[in-house]
């Protein structure tokens, strides 16, 4: 079966990355094999005065292929990790979905894109998790605040649209020109695009910049490219302009 | 120029906004407080620079400084 797993508010400003504990229980799941994790991703969420986020609000998640007979396990060894390795302070959640066994997908995705506009309670995102059939939603410290989070991880992750991966891509070295069959064949891209959705062509080039990101577009892992001004070569966009993704 | 104000919570506030890349690389390279944040977490080309700064926490038009 494929899984969501979703985390949020691992972390203290002194310490720890909900990042890092996403990419931890990615190894747990990984090195006691029980299926396989494809990427992790980064989803913003509201920035407001009333949400006591440690520094930018954000929420992790990955899929994975497991076997079923492991869910039960990977929800609680999962949960006693984020007890065990989250900061001081934090408020950790853990939201796990099966995917095809989500009643009402729409009311998650929604949810989702909500968390991004308005302040959200733990009451709330409980009651929609019941109501449409999440499988798992729990807080593992401090608050719990993180559930609200992590629910949304779920949705936004959901939505094919929202999301930067974690980590840079390693091609050539920056200020190269490398062609898009070249980056497709390095993976793990599934497409190179341009910020206004043009989808470049295998023969077509991009300069290399210094820092390689790509985002959740269409359902695929993308790489985003752009034209300077009065220019016709393509370069990979700048952090700055990834920002919003 | 004194680049920080206080906010409505006390929280010391840049005033620059989130797109001064040049000050913020300029405050960060001469801060002593100053940490990498974690990759995923990263927004300026700069590496040195407030807004990839483990200790700056985002507000909607701007961010607030922990060390300040």
């Amino acid at each position: 079966m494929r899984i969501y797993v979703a985390i949020d508010d691992t972390d203290s400003i002194e310490e720890g990355s909900t990042g890092e504990s996403a990419n931890r229980i990615i190894r747990m799941i990984e090195k006691r094999q029980w299926g396989n994790c494809q990427g992790l991703t980064r989803h913003q969420l509201l920035l407001h005065p009333d949400i006591p986020y440690t520094s930018h609000n954000s929420a992790m998640c990955f899929t994975a292929d497991i076997e079923a007979d492991y869910l039960d396990l990977l929800i609680k060894e999962a949960g006693e990790f984020l007890e065990l390795d989250s900061a001081p302070g934090s408020d950790p959640g853990l939201c796990i979905a099966v995917e095809g066994h989500i009643q009402d997908e729409r009311k998650l995705i929604n949810y989702g894109y909500e968390a991004k506009k308005r302040v959200i309670t733990k009451e709330e995102a409980y009651q929609l998790a019941r109501e449409i059939g999440v499988v798992h939603l729990s807080e593992h410290g401090g608050t719990g605040i993180g559930v609200i989070g992590a629910l949304a991880g779920v949705g936004l992750r959901l939505t094919n649209n929202d999301g930067r991966f974690q980590g840079k891509l390693v091609l050539k070295a920056p200020g190269s020109t490398i062609t898009v069959t070249e980056i497709l064949s390095s993976g793990p891209t599934e497409i190179v695009q341009s910020l206004d959705s043009y989808a470049l062509g295998e023969e077509e080039e991009v300069r290399l910049g210094d820092k390689l990101k790509t985002v959740l577009l269409n359902g695929k892992r993308t790489l985003l490219v752009y034209q300077q001004e009065g220019s016709t070569k393509w370069e990979t966009c700048t952090r700055a302009q990834l920002e919003k993704y | 120029m004194d680049w920080w104000i206080k906010n409505e919570k006390g929280q010391v506030q840049f005033m620059g906004g989130k797109q001064d890349w040049l000050q913020v690389a300029s405050i960060a390279s001469n801060c002593p407080d100053f940490a990498p944040d974690y990759e995923e977490e990263l927004l300026a080309e700069e590496e040195i620079s407030c807004y990839n700064c483990r200790f700056r926490r985002w507000t909607e038009g701007s961010f607030t400084c922990s060390k300040r």
